[in-house]
């Protein structure tokens, strides 16, 4: 799994507070494993899944105000499995599964990590919590990676 | 009194809402489009340095910094009184041009294209962008890859696709490299094959879109664009012209603060959206559209050859002006062709290359205003300063606003076309919701916040019961 061709797509808004989460993984990531993927947007866009297509492997790193501040949720995701609801701004990773496998043949794996922020107000600079949720997905996204038996 | 609340808005940049007023036979009374985001930027920019005022008001919007940067570093070049360096000018209208490309092919291929493609009455769990991607997957390749070409652009010029930084007050930062020049040059002709292939298909649905046609925002009004000594399509240099719907000008060489003489804005006890009016006549019949429309109707020749071939076709629409707002999307395609187009007569010109981009001064006057036209429509930026080059006041007369009269009366339009009694369907609705997407107004522009859209409808009886609801 090691050798596989990974890509690590961070997104949020870096101006407000914990939303952060996703690009600061892939800036402190980008850093450990210079033989990885990454990119870091404010939002999900179908332009996204060409590039998907590409790779063996995609992580999602995202921010979300559900659930436990200070806790890393993981979920696999699947082409074809996407939640009700129609594209808007936010369109969830789920459906730029559907759009690599339907538009270019090809849905990589996928994993969504998410880590659980506190605090979504304008501003930057992550809260407590938030910051706990990032060490966490930086020290548990490298191992997901080499361990193929968790996918 | 009956009332149907659209709560939010789909498909559109930004948080609104519509609601329509039934009478008790189940007719539709009077509709209202409501923006229910706050607008804060022109107030929490006083006090910063006018240095400042490209990078903080790019910030306004994640679909339009480019637009809100260029109009803000005109706004800072006319308060250093500066002639920027003839390279810079055209490297800032390819960056223009590029936006336009990237958020029209947006609005068309991703926001409005479920309705084309899959029907104004369909499912609406199918009618998205997803619901394309399975039944139209050429199509779909095709929006990606042209709305891709136009961020790339953006991204090589301006060193990111969401808010670059390169355009600054008194030009661009650096000059731009032969082979980041090469490398949009290579793209350009695949862009242009969409660009033509999607007009062709938009050309051929036309007929079936005639009730559309026919009621989204289809009246006379005004139409406001910027103007040239050529009459060629205009988006960065040139003035301010109205003409009225039989293309007769009104209004003219409107240049600088003058503005002010002509666009009245007022407020609304019922939405976050400034209303603007051409003064003269007053905000009830001050009415006017700005945008791709306007921007045709006003040009007598785009000044591209393959452009100009679709504009004459274009025109052959009515005798007079192009009035229904339902063309706005056709219009858009052809902005589209001749961006591309201009792009690639812009990067062939040898001086494209030149290492004179910037200039430098310090404040010499006390205000500035910067004007051009974004993809929705005209974009004034407006800003006095102290004697230490703080800003004192700014206002930001954007392309929603303009349109916000026309967006009601177009929602009433169809809003008495298509909705009937006291039972809701989606198809409807939508139509309602879709004769606003045709003006494709960006909220976030015009009162900086962003929201998320799903769908909740009521239709409420006299004493505010819910007779009906719809949501998705």
């Amino acid at each position: 799994m090691a050798a596989a061709r990974t890509l690590l797509i961070g997104y949020g808004n870096t101006l407000r507070g914990d939303d952060a989460l996703g690009p600061m993984a892939v800036e402190q990531m980008r850093a450990a494993l210079p033989y990885l993927e990454f990119v870091s947007c404010h939002q999900l866009g179908p332009e996204l899944a060409g590039q998907m297509a590409a790779f063996d492997c995609v992580v999602f790193l995202d921010a979300s105000s559900a659930g436990e501040p200070g806790t890393v949720q993981l979920q696999r995701l699947q082409a074809g499995v996407t939640p009700a609801g129609s594209f808007t701004h936010h369109m969830h990773p789920a459906v730029l599964l559907e759009l690599a496998q339907t538009l270019y043949g090809r849905a990589p794996k996928a994993m969504l990590a998410t880590g659980v922020g506190a605090s979504f107000e304008s501003g930057e600079g992550l809260s407590e919590a938030a910051q706990r949720a990032l060490d966490e997905i930086c020290r548990v996204v490298p191992r997901l990676l080499q361990s193929p038996d968790l996918w | 009194m009956p009332t149907i609340t659209i709560d939010p808005i789909t498909r559109i940049e930004g948080h609104s809402k519509v609601t329509i007023q039934l009478d008790d036979q189940g007719d539709v009374q009077s509709a209202r489009f409501h923006v229910t985001q706050v607008r804060g930027f022109e107030k929490l920019c006083e006090g910063r340095p006018f240095t400042e005022m490209p990078a903080l008001m790019a910030r306004i919007c994640g679909i339009c910094p480019t637009s809100h940067l260029l109009a803000s570093s005109k706004a800072c070049d006319d308060i250093m009184a500066v002639h920027i360096p003839e390279t810079a000018e055209k490297l800032r209208r390819i960056m223009n041009l590029a936006q336009i490309t990237q958020s029209h092919a947006l609005s068309f291929f991703y926001l409005s294209a479920p309705d084309f493609l899959l029907g104004m009455d369909s499912d609406p769990e199918e009618r998205n962008i997803l619901g394309v991607v399975r039944k139209f997957p050429q199509m779909a390749r095709d929006g990606i890859k042209l709305r891709q070409f136009g961020q790339r652009v953006l991204e090589t010029l301006g060193g990111k696709r969401v808010h670059p930084g390169w355009i600054v007050p008194g030009g661009v930062s650096h000059p731009l490299q032969a082979e980041q020049r090469d490398a949009i040059l290579a793209e350009i002709p695949e862009a242009i094959r969409i660009t033509r292939s999607a007009l062709r298909w938009f050309k051929g649905q036309i007929e079936s879109f005639r009730a559309e046609v026919r009621a989204f925002a289809n009246f006379p009004t005004m139409f406001l664009a910027m103007a040239n000594d050529t009459n060629e399509f205009s988006a960065y240099n040139g003035w301010l012209r109205f003409i009225d719907a039989n293309l007769n000008i009104v209004a003219d060489h409107i240049t600088g603060t003058d503005y002010m003489n002509y666009i009245g804005e007022s407020c609304n006890d019922d939405s976050y959206l400034k209303t603007t009016y051409f003064k003269p006549l007053g905000p009830q019949d001050g009415i006017y559209r700005v945008g791709p429309l306007a921007r045709l109707n006003m040009c007598q020749s785009a000044g591209t050859p393959q452009a100009d071939e679709e504009l004459a076709e274009f025109r052959e629409l009515e005798r007079h002006s192009v009035l229904s707002s339902f063309y706005y999307h056709y219009a858009r395609l052809i902005e589209i062709l001749f961006s591309i187009e201009r792009m690639q007569t812009l990067l062939n010109d040898p001086e494209i290359l030149g290492k004179n981009v910037r200039a430098h001064a310090s404040p010499n006057n006390f205000e500035g205003v910067g004007i051009l036209e974004a993809p929705r429509g005209t974009l004034i930026h407006h800003y006095r300063i102290d004697q230490n080059g703080l800003i004192e006041t700014a206002n930001m007369v954007i392309a929603t606003g303009h349109n916000n009269l026309a967006i009601n009366r177009g929602v009433l339009q169809v809003a008495r076309q298509f909705v009937k009694g006291k039972k809701l369907e989606q198809g409807m609705l939508n139509r309602v919701e879709a004769v606003i997407r045709a003006f494709d107004p960006c909220l976030s522009c015009s009162t900086h916040a962003a929201g998320e859209m799903p769908l909740d409808i009521q239709l409420l009886s006299v004493d505010g019961e819910i007779v009906d609801r719809v949501r998705r």
